[in-house]
């Protein structure tokens, strides 16, 4: 990976992870420990917000560590680094599991009681680290459709005609919130 | 709903949050292919994304880690994309089933953490016994989709290590190894439910591929059976004649 900048501590560390990787796609079952201890509570938190049943949840944080296992040799670090490789996955996993109950169990309960739901526990459980409170902080800065939109995308599942619906404006519209909101936040977390 | 091509790239950063329907995904990531500014964007949303799931961080439950590192121990990996096609390999059984290995993925994709031990198992299935194990794979699919399924892993004295997948509710097993020494020619590896006082035949190992044997069915077993493994004659027999190398508590 060349380095425009001078590497940050977080930039750093996501060049270990990436080393990481590399290994276990070697078949190096240590390094995939080690990968371990630094992405699975990443990644359960992550489906356990999107999925919100535990049961569910564990048995797709299993599935997802598996399948970095099984295709780590896939990961290319021109694509990205690896945290956002495994956590694409987890995500992905996610979000897809909490789509196809949500297509068993009738789509419109879902939409109707999720749009307050989402709102503020974003800042409720997650944990009281350093990231969290950074990513309070720079999510407050957002306006609040810029905000809404991405958590309820992201966090809660929904697709952005969904979202749109949920928050009651138009698509375009939600489209160009997701992107400035994300920007705005990658300028504000300092996300190289 | 359909967006004008010229439109598809205001889909960036849903597409990187994995607000996309399935369509509308695939559509872009065809878009995605040949259009690098696309790719820029994506690759710097994705990263944000990342900090928004570091942030949910939480301790995944008890037993998780476990697991999951038992299941690593037995599953093989995809091979790297290679810009030229892989050399076709004629022999061996192993190169074959490789290539089916996309399928049965599909197959069982839906069933939970365990599969992936199974499909270590049937990767070193052969060619034509794939049709039959088609058939298996339903009934090992069955015991893995199972709520109460249960995997647990042990080593097996001499070397390699023995996995079970329980379901209590079906009363079916599923046992797979690795990295089991090799045996001389008129041995087998045999597998035992051993109750009080009983030892019943519970199925022979298959052939190790690449270190691994497919899964091996067993039913007809109680709580307090425990897994056992004894190396025996070719064919089998119906009692133990050797000292177990194996004796594990089926999990709960």
């Amino acid at each position: 990976m060349e380095a425009r900048e001078a590497p940050g501590p977080a930039k750093r560390a996501d060049a270990d992870l990436d080393a990481l990787l590399t290994l276990v796609a070697r078949g190096d079952q240590g390094a995939f420990e080690a990968l371990y201890e630094r992405l699975a509570r990443p990644a359960y938190g992550l489906i356990r917000k999107v999925l919100r049943d535990p049961a569910q949840s564990e048995e797709v944080v299993q599935e997802v560590l598996l399948e970095v296992w099984r295709t780590a040799s896939r990961f290319d670090p021109a694509k990205g680094g690896a945290a956002t490789w495994v956590l694409t996955i987890a995500h992905r996993r996610a979000v897809d599991r909490v789509r196809s109950e949500a297509a068993a169990a009738g789509r419109e309960q879902r939409t109707s009681q999720a749009a307050g739901a989402a709102r503020d526990d974003v800042a409720d459980s997650v944990e009281a680290t350093l990231d969290a409170e950074l990513l309070r902080r720079c999510l407050a800065g957002l306006s609040d459709v810029q905000r809404e939109s991405i958590t309820l995308a992201y966090y809660g599942g929904y697709t952005y005609p969904e979202v749109a619906k949920l928050l009651e404006v138009a698509l375009g519209t939600i489209k160009s919130r997701i992107r400035d909101g994300l920007n705005r936040l990658r300028d504000c977390l300092g996300v190289s | 709903m359909r967006l004008p091509r010229r439109d598809l790239h205001s889909l960036a950063g849903p597409y990187a949050l994995d607000a996309l329907d399935a369509g509308e995904r695939d559509r872009f990531e065809r878009h995605l292919e040949r259009c690098p500014r696309c790719q820029d964007e994506v690759r710097r949303m994705s990263q944000t994304a990342t900090a928004l799931a570091m942030a949910a961080a939480a301790e995944p439950p008890a037993g998780v880690k476990e697991r999951v590192l038992a299941a690593v121990a037995v599953t093989p990996q995809l091979p790297p994309v290679t810009t030229r096609d892989r050399p076709r390999v004629s022999l061996g059984a192993a190169p074959r089933a490789a290539r089916r290995y996309p399928r049965l993925v599909t197959a069982i994709a839906a069933v939970a953490v365990a599969a992936a031990v199974v499909l270590g198992g049937l990767l070193a299935v052969t060619r034509h016994q794939l049709d039959s194990a088609q058939a298996h794979n339903q009934e090992i699919a069955t015991v893995l989709a199972a709520p109460d399924a249960r995997i647990a892993s042990a080593p097996v004295t001499g070397g390699g290590t023995a996995t079970v997948v329980v379901s209590h509710a079906e009363n079916k097993l599923i046992f797979t190894s690795a990295g089991l020494p090799e045996l001389a020619p008129t041995q087998v590896y045999e597998l035992w439910l051993l109750g009080p006082g009983s030892a019943r035949p519970a199925g022979l190992l298959p052939e190790p591929v690449a270190g691994k044997t497919a899964p091996v069915l067993a039913s007809g077993f109680t709580a307090e059976d425990k897994m056992g493994m004894t190396v025996e004659p070719s064919g089998g027999t119906s009692s133990p004649t050797t000292t177990p190398i194996l004796v594990m508590p089926l999990p709960e």
